[in-house]
């Protein structure tokens, strides 16, 4: 009867020892669930923050692009081509500006479009060229390569080049006039 | 008498054709007196202001250097750029087309030239200017 007792009472505590650890394996499950979750959430939590920096990066970025662009936009230099003529116009001094023209469609159409290159053609017999023409000492046929850049004006007076080479010797007209140009677009 | 008529006219068409080429260039060519070059070159197709800047320079040398062109101190050359005969000048000076130069010289070997094409254009309708301001230019490689 004895043994018996003593039997019922091992299989009771083993029962109520196998319900305990079910039931803490349980709380460790839920532990765990708990942990997946947190863990989880922080990823989301890393991702979101990490998506939100990138947001960030990318909007300061395209600003800073954006800034950066307008500040080259203003920083870009322009070149004006001034070529003054009278009104009795010989042969050189038409080949000048032929050769000028032929020049800016040649190498420079696309910053013409973009207005960085410009020609003006002026003739100093005109009263409305009078302060132009004053302001370069213009009287009679010349040519001025104008360079402005930050309010600042840089003059380059080409019209020796053009009566010695225009005419006879257009191609080396060209090749000067492109490389003053050229220099006068860099930026430094 | 129609061949006298003849005789006389090519003559005087001659002399013409002569003296056009001494008011073209006046040199002396004397190496041991030359002390500076004035070259003025042109092309066939002649403009007003082309005209000018020669007629100014012949003006500044005859109002200032008289004295010089005669002894054989300065040498004045006034050049078609398009002519053969003016190709080697042509190369040496690079003058294409309208082209004004001074060269100074000292016993007979040229210095370093000095392009004054630009400064021509600048200043040619203004006289007193030019004038005035060549002659400093050219007074510059005399003394």
């Amino acid at each position: 009867m004895k043994k018996r007792f003593l039997n019922n009472q091992i299989i009771l505590l083993l029962i109520s020892l196998i319900v305990i650890s079910s039931c803490n394996s349980n709380q460790d499950n839920k532990k765990d669930l708990n942990q997946d979750d947190l863990s989880a959430k922080k990823t989301k939590n890393t991702a979101l923050s990490k998506d939100m920096q990138q947001q960030l990066d990318t909007s300061i970025r395209d600003s800073s692009t954006v800034n950066a662009s307008v500040q080259k936009k203003e920083e870009k230099p322009k070149v004006i081509i001034y070529n003054f003529h009278l009104t009795n116009r010989c042969l050189s001094c038409r080949a000048i500006e032929m050769a000028t023209e032929k020049t800016l469609q040649t190498y420079f159409a696309k910053e013409v479009k973009e207005g960085r290159v410009k020609i003006e053609i002026l003739n100093v017999d005109d009263d409305a060229n009078k302060d132009i023409a004053e302001k370069y000492e213009a009287s009679g046929s010349a040519l001025f390569v104008t360079r402005i850049f930050k309010e600042k004006e840089t003059i380059k007076d080409l019209t020796g080049e053009g009566f010695k080479f225009a005419r006879t010797k257009e191609a080396r007209f060209i090749e000067l006039l492109k490389k003053q140009i050229e220099e006068y677009l860099k930026i430094k | 008498m129609k061949k006298l008529f003849l005789f006389i006219i090519s003559v005087m068409f001659s002399m013409q054709i002569f003296s056009q080429i001494n008011a073209d260039t006046i040199i002396s060519n004397d190496k041991n007196k030359l002390r500076v070059q004035v070259l003025y070159f042109h092309i066939t197709d002649r403009c007003n202001t082309c005209r000018s800047i020669e007629a100014n320079v012949r003006k500044t040398i005859d109002a200032y250097f008289q004295k010089e062109l005669k002894s054989g101190e300065l040498d004045l050359y006034i050049l078609n750029c398009e002519l053969q005969k003016n190709d080697s000048l042509v190369k040496i000076y690079d003058a294409y087309g309208a082209t004004l130069a001074i060269t100074p010289c000292v016993k007979g070997k040229a210095g370093k030239i000095e392009d004054i094409t630009t400064w021509a254009f600048q200043k040619v309708h203004n006289s007193d200017v030019f004038l005035s301001e060549l002659k400093e230019k050219i007074e510059k490689y005399i003394k």
